[in-house]
């Protein structure tokens, strides 16, 4: 059996599971291939206008994969940690796709829960049944797809570098080149070096998040915004990008409550949308990595606050 | 000896040449329509039958078109606007504090501390409220741009228009035209909402300082900068050269690249006589299928652009090695 996994939105964060468990059930798994304008203008045309960004690229994925696969995996990602949500989208992206897109195989869209092993069990057990029978296979092939994640390192965390910045934002904005006119090649190229989110410690992230004065509704908003803070507040980097993709609501609390925290540090939000010239994100890159070479320079001559 | 600033935006191309004491010895402003090689060659043309080229001991270009720019003139620096219109601005007065640049597709707040960018924020994606919005109402009503901004002192009262987005700024205004609002008014209206857009995006969560400097194309619109001064309760200023500021920036960071490394790039002004032509085609390579241009001069390929790895437009190699310059 052929299962179809699209690579958009949550995928560049777990994949690893998603892809070990549906091999070690013993079926083909099929990988749309990296975002690129044929599955941008796919995704345009399928999916409803108002969505954003990521979930138009997603669809974009789901199309590419429709006559490849005899099942296509949506995640119905529900939950990743206790009391937090993520975005509704998530949790309507498989009625989203299936009423959107014509003629889609059938489809893996239970939902998912991650915040214990139990929960996500659940899923696999309910998801599995439709690859296979066999339920000692289904626990075996979960249990290495758990490993797996675990034993997954993402991330960049750049060294050598005289300018480092904090990239902040969606996996799927960070990791999809595409969609982000390879900013971290860019930046790289540009002299400065970049960290994102999965090296700052769980602990330290909550460290700034009991400092709000009330916890954030959404899982996005604490990781993000408590990487942000800390990387400042320890000097990690020099300053920080959020990439946003336009319309995303996540986006526009998560990025006021870090602007607010962080006062002048610096800080610059690179929005994406359908764009594809990238004079406008060079010119914006260009200028944040000038302000910053400056500022190292004149360190000594700038107030920390004003 | 002079030194040669040069920048493409999308809705003019200016070119200025500073003399040694960095005053503006000869400016040029022309529309770029669409075609910024045809406005650089127009430029050109005019320079040509002043000057020499070996008068020239350095060429910077800027603007969202400044790597075109560059590889067609022989660029010794391409640099971004914000560091340009900064450079410029420090130049002529030491005090700026706050730089408020509005081009025709982007808007820019630049922040200044002790001589140096310490903050600055741009547009987002959407383009609304910037000069080519200008432009385009003042066409629909039919008003010769230069004179929208005195328009907008002649009104005795203003109406609100929505200011968020240029379409709805557009709806809304034929709305309040309909309902019997003259001209001057809806005019004032719409520099007050585009102002207003201004302050609550661009210039959201910063402090305005004086001495506030308002620089690009948009500057020449006195309505613009009446609002400006009614929405922050004191006075700007326009400096002389408002809409040649980025190209003066280029001009100042190409002099200095040029003493550092020695020697200019640049190419002549026999440019405004070639016979430039730009092809485009679809990068087979991989599934990224770039859009790329191929710039031809005299049937010499000169540069590449548009690909995202670098397999075309790293066979030009200067222009790569004035990217980090």
């Amino acid at each position: 059996m052929k299962v179809g996994i699209p690579k958009g939105l949550l995928y560049y964060k777990y994949h690893p599971f998603l892809i070990t468990f549906f091999k070690e059930l013993g079926a083909d798994v099929v990988v749309s291939e990296d975002t690129n304008k044929k599955i941008l203008d796919l995704g345009v045309k399928y999916a409803v206008d108002e969505a954003c960004l990521p979930i138009k690229i997603f669809h974009g994925h789901a199309v590419a994969l429709r006559d490849k696969c005899d099942i296509i995996v949506i995640p119905r990602i529900m939950q990743i940690k206790k009391n937090e949500y993520i975005c509704p989208k998530f949790c309507g992206l498989p009625e989203m796709v299936t009423n959107s897109i014509e003629n889609m195989p059938l489809s893996i869209t239970e939902p998912i829960y991650t915040f214990t092993k139990k929960r996500l069990y659940r899923w696999a057990k309910s998801a599995g049944k439709k690859v296979t029978g066999n339920e000692f296979k289904i626990k075996h092939a979960f249990l290495k797809a758990y490993e797996g994640q675990l034993n997954y390192n993402a991330g960049i965390l750049d060294e050598n570098y005289d300018i480092k910045i904090a990239l902040v934002g969606h996996p799927y904005n960070i990791y999809d080149n595409f969609v982000n006119m390879n900013l971290v090649n860019k930046l790289n190229k540009l002299g400065v070096g970049v960290e994102t989110m999965e090296f700052t410690h769980e602990l330290l992230i909550s460290l700034e998040i009991n400092n709000l004065y009330k916890r954030p509704f959404w899982t996005f908003a604490r990781e993000n915004y408590g990487f942000a803070v800390n990387a400042s507040k320890e000097k990690r980097v020099d300053g920080i990008i959020y990439i946003s993709s336009f319309n995303c609501g996540i986006d526009s609390v998560i990025i006021e409550l870090i602007k607010d925290k962080v006062g002048s540090f610096p800080f610059l939000t690179l929005k994406v949308d359908e764009h594809t010239g990238e004079a406008g994100i060079d010119t914006r890159i260009e200028a944040f990595t000038d302000m910053l070479e400056r500022r190292i320079v004149n360190e000594s001559n700038i107030p920390t606050h004003g | 000896m002079y030194y040669l600033g040069v920048d493409v935006g999308s809705v003019s191309t200016d070119i200025v040449l500073l003399d040694e004491h960095m005053t503006v010895n000869e400016k040029i402003y022309l529309r770029t329509k669409g075609n910024p090689i045809k406005a650089v060659q127009d430029g050109f043309k005019i320079l040509k039958n002043k000057y020499n080229q070996s008068e020239i001991s350095a060429a910077g270009t800027t603007g969202s078109g400044r790597m075109i720019a560059s590889a067609i003139i022989g660029g010794d620096a391409v640099k971004n606007e914000i560091t340009a219109h900064a450079t410029a601005a420090l130049e002529f007065d030491e005090d700026v504090r706050t730089i408020i640049e509005i081009g025709g597709q982007d808007s820019k707040i630049i922040i200044l501390n002790n001589g140096i960018v310490s903050d600055f924020a741009m547009n987002t994606v959407c383009a609304a409220g910037t000069g080519s919005f200008l432009d385009r109402q003042a066409e629909r009503l039919d008003i010769p741009i230069e004179e929208f901004g005195d328009y907008a002192l002649k009104a005795k009262s203003t109406v609100r228009i929505a200011g968020r987005c240029a379409v709805f700024a557009e709806s809304d205004m034929i709305h309040k035209q309909q309902l019997g609002y003259n001209q001057p008014e809806i005019i004032r209206g719409l520099c007050d909402a585009l102002v207003r857009n201004y302050l609550n995006n661009i210039g959201k969560g910063k402090t305005i300082l004086s001495k506030v400097l308002f620089q690009g194309g948009v500057a020449a619109n006195k309505g613009m900068k009446s609002a400006f001064e009614n929405a922050l309760g004191f006075e700007i200023y326009v400096p002389e050269h408002y809409n040649m500021m980025g190209a003066i920036g280029a001009a100042i960071i190409a002099k200095k690249t040029v003493k550092k490394v020695g020697r200019t790039n640049f190419r002549g002004f026999e440019l405004a006589g070639s016979n430039i032509i730009s092809k485009s085609f679809e990068c087979e390579g991989c599934t990224n299928k770039c859009e790329v241009v191929k710039i031809y001069e005299n049937n010499t390929v000169i540069g590449y652009f548009g690909d995202r790895c670098g397999k075309w437009s790293n066979k030009i190699v200067q222009s790569s090695n004035d990217l980090l310059a």
